[in-house]
């Protein structure tokens, strides 16, 4: 994955999901490049399709039909279906994951959450525990490592998120409304949180709403009925 | 850092009345199961103890019904029909016999037992060939007769107690009013022996008015052929052959019955505990669906979210299976008075013998029903797709 | 919540296994048929509290020493342990408790002597009962005429006779023994009256801290 320049690359994804007898075409036929190191946002109304394209450029789910390349190698093409076990081994090398909910889990404090990702895979070559210190310490979390997520404001707990997704070191960072339940500071720390990541070297892949947000990232791709449209 | 069990351990704790909701079903239903293991292998055990104190592996009596047979000796009765002394001399010389002694049980009338008269019993027995079927009896004072026709008794601890004899006391015979003395003071056995008052023969004959005995009882040499000895024994006219294995398989049947209906409602009970893990750890997978597709985000194999779940169902069957255990153990000893009163015989001692490897192989059954009942929401949750779960609502 | 629940439970289960047993009870010292013999004892009653009482339990090793200087005998019985449990019957009519029955098994010549009495309120006897006697004329001690003869005896007329040697006074002294061939036995039925009266004396009437 380090020796090519591009991060992602799609041509023609196309996904189509059957509800009963119908057929609704989420994704009609997206192609584009995300170079590494870039700060890309994705923005539209609702039902444009920009959840389905960021689900797909993560490697969360199969596209209908359509190429992806990962670090120029080619991963989905030809129809090929990958199981949810070749996915997840995929996941983990190359990403790291950001929700609107956050989805901390309750019964674990901030450093056991941040430290999760370890009990199931470790990089090799990563840092292991000293990450997590490091992590908290870059987030300005470290003085709530014993808390529960119920004892933290949002703020705090979408930083927690974002160590955790970083504990690996992935190399592509998907953010799916990350600012989506913050007040417009919080949000704003975020875009921050988000900057300093992406200047470090991380690839960036955003979806939100909000225009400032998206501004911060540099590119911005919008998207209409399953298609999308750069400025 | 944390670990794949402490996160099963802490996700248990986060609904504490479900979790100890289901570890109570769990926990009675193995409690129940190491009873009746423990139960199973102790009646066998107790009823082992009382056959082989009574010193003899066969018996002769005159002919009855076996059943009959079984359970009047047993509750250490006594036959009403009579064999000819002469049996004795004609059975000791089989080639199997190591040892031969004859026994007269007669029983008197005394009036001034109770408000109506009750039944004094007693044991006439050979001062030369009783104690030697007998050897672990012990005395607590005293010994046995001197004489084959002494005027002398042994009583059990318990009929000595009841009749507050020391040695050196005399005792009547009701309805003969013959005196005896009271030479020797068994200790206590816990069999029937404690009950019983021992006279000589001859003595017992000569107060009866009779030449007869009531019973023969008979030890093997060690490698005889028991079942040739019994084959030529029942050849004999008018005599009855109880051997003591036939006896236990008598007792064992009218007890297996029993054994197999409790065992069934253990085994019912055990399944719908089970049924109840299998629905509290499903109900808390469906729960944590969006939790449960985060870890997939984070590198998390399906085999791994797996693990986890079956962890959760491994720690409440294991949990569950070890409190029901501590339970029998401290309470064995009521276990053992219900079952007393429920079944038509039961031996003396202890009845319900738990052991480590009997609460070992419970913990196994318990754990192994409830990996098996926890495939099913592992697997569910093992499988779901990371989308599917965090969008779900 | 559960918490506190489980306690109770606990509790509850720890109770059950800790009881006392009264198929334990000293061994000839219980009535056969108590529903038969209290109203034979007391015509008056119309129930009865079967309780259990031992040595061990109401004062130990001291109320032994205690009981067995009263008695002056050489042991309490030959096979009572310091914690075989007494029976005691309170005999009531309606919600009125009216007396007491308690039996002992004494030495007598031949075999065990169950002594039963039954006792009033103030601890005088209102009869006694001979459950079980050995001996070919023991049924001369269980005649009526005789049972009559010891109504109203307390422990106090104990206190001029000594039933061990057969000396002394008092309206005791003047009982005359039925069966003259049994002495052993005559004297053994006193000696069993007053073991019997020491033995409710000590757990009932002059107990500090009240009933068994």
């Amino acid at each position: 994955m380090a020796d090519h320049e591009m991060a992602l690359e799609v041509r023609e994804l196309v996904r189509v999901y059957r509800r009963g007898s119908e057929e609704i075409r989420a994704l009609d036929g997206v192609s584009l490049s995300i170079p590494k190191g870039e700060f890309i946002s994705f923005m539209g109304p609702s039902g444009c399709g920009k959840t389905t394209l960021i689900n797909l450029l993560g490697c969360l789910d199969n596209p209908s039909s359509g190429e992806l390349s990962l670090g120029g190698k080619p991963i989905f093409g030809a129809g090929k279906q990958l199981s949810e076990t070749e996915l997840t081994l995929l996941r983990r090398q190359a990403f790291g994951y950001i929700f609107q909910n956050f989805y901390l889990i309750p019964t674990l404090t901030v450093r056991e959450n941040v430290a999760l990702p370890l009990a199931f895979y470790r990089k090799p070559g990563g840092e292991g525990e000293a990450e997590v210190d490091r992590l908290l310490g870059l987030l300005g979390i470290e003085h709530r490592g014993e808390h529960l997520p119920r004892e933290i404001s949002g703020g705090e707990m979408q930083r927690v998120a974002i160590a955790r997704a970083l504990v690996n070191r992935p190399e592509i960072l998907i953010a799916d409304e990350p600012t989506g339940n913050l007040d417009s500071r919080r949000s704003a720390e975020i875009g921050e949180v988000l900057q300093e990541i992406n200047r470090a070297g991380l690839t960036v892949i955003m979806v939100t709403h909000s225009p400032g947000l998206a501004r911060l990232g540099g590119r911005i791709v919008e998207m209409r009925d399953g298609r999308a449209f750069e400025e | 850092m944390i670990t794949p069990f402490q996160v099963a351990c802490k996700n248990l704790l986060r609904k504490k009345m479900r979790t100890w909701l289901t570890l109570i079903g769990i926990m009675l239903s193995s409690w129940v199961l190491v009873s009746l293991f423990g139960f199973n292998r102790g009646y066998e055990s107790a009823l082992n103890r009382d056959i082989d104190n009574l010193g003899c592996q066969l018996m002769i009596m005159a002919k009855g019904c076996p059943y009959e047979a079984a359970t009047l000796m047993l509750q250490g009765g006594q036959g009403l029909r009579y064999i000819e002394e002469s049996m004795v001399q004609k059975i000791a010389r089989e080639p199997e016999v190591e040892r031969i002694t004859p026994i007269l049980m007669q029983a008197f009338f005394d009036p001034n037992k109770g408000e109506s008269g009750g039944i004094a019993g007693f044991y006439g027995v050979e001062a030369a060939s009783f104690p030697a079927m007998k050897p672990f009896l012990r005395f607590k004072n005293g010994g046995w007769f001197k004489g084959e026709s002494a005027a002398e008794v042994v009583m059990g601890y318990e009929a000595a107690e009841l009749e507050q004899r020391e040695v050196g006391d005399f005792t009547l015979v009701p309805e003969k009013n013959v005196r005896l003395k009271v030479v020797g003071i068994l200790e206590r056995t816990g069999t029937q022996d404690d009950g019983t008052i021992f006279v000589p023969l001859k003595t017992l004959m000569k107060i009866s008015g009779t030449d007869k005995i009531t019973t023969i009882g008979i030890t093997l040499k060690k490698d005889a052929d028991q079942a040739k000895l019994e084959n030529k024994l029942y050849q004999l006219p008018d005599l009855q052959v109880v051997s003591f294995s036939q006896v236990k398989q008598t007792i064992m049947k009218l007890v297996a019955t029993a054994r197999v209906m409790v065992f069934s409602i253990a085994l019912v009970a055990l399944l719908i505990s089970m049924v109840g893990v299998v629905n509290t750890v499903l109900m808390s997978v469906l729960e944590r669906k969006q939790e449960i597709g985060i870890l997939k985000t984070m590198g998390a194999m399906p085999r791994d979210i797996f693990c986890l779940v079956w962890t959760e169902t491994l720690i409440l069957c294991s949990a569950g299976g070890m409190l029901g255990i501590a339970f029998a153990l401290i309470f064995a000893r009521v276990t053992d008075l219900l079952v007393r009163r429920i079944l038509p015989y039961a031996p003396s001692g202890g009845l319900v013998e738990i052991d480590a490897g009997l609460a070992l192989l419970t913990l196994l059954v318990i754990v192994a029903v409830g990996l098996a009942s926890g495939i099913y929401p592992a697997w569910r949750a093992g499988s779901m797709r990371p989308l599917e779960s965090i969008r779900s609502e | 919540m559960p918490m506190y629940l489980l306690r109770i439970v606990f509790l509850a289960l720890l109770l059950c296994s800790t009881g006392t047993l009264p198929a334990l009870a000293a061994v000839g010292c219980g009535l056969n048929d108590p529903d038969r013999d209290v109203p034979r004892l007391f015509p008056e009653s119309t129930s009865y509290l079967t309780s259990y009482s031992s040595i061990a339990q109401r004062g130990g090793e001291s109320l032994r020493k205690k009981i067995e200087n009263r008695l002056g005998n050489r042991y309490l019985t030959l096979y009572a342990p310091i914690d075989a449990p007494y029976t005691f019957y309170e005999i009531y009519r309606d919600k009125k408790r009216v007396g007491y029955i308690h039996g002992v098994n004494q030495k007598g010549q031949f075999g065990g002597i169950q002594v039963f009495v039954a006792l009033d309120l103030s601890g005088r006897i209102k009869t006694f009962y001979l459950q079980k006697i050995t001996g070919s004329s023991a049924g001369k001690f269980r005649d009526a005429a005789f049972y009559r003869k010891f109504v109203g005896v307390s422990l106090r007329d104990f206190d001029g006779f000594d039933p061990a040697s057969g000396k002394g006074s008092g309206r005791l002294a003047e009982i005359a023994n039925p069966a003259p061939e049994l002495d052993t036995d005559f004297y053994g039925i006193l000696r069993g009256l007053k073991k019997n009266l020491i033995l409710m004396d000590e757990f009932v009437f002059s107990a500090p801290w009240g009933k068994p």
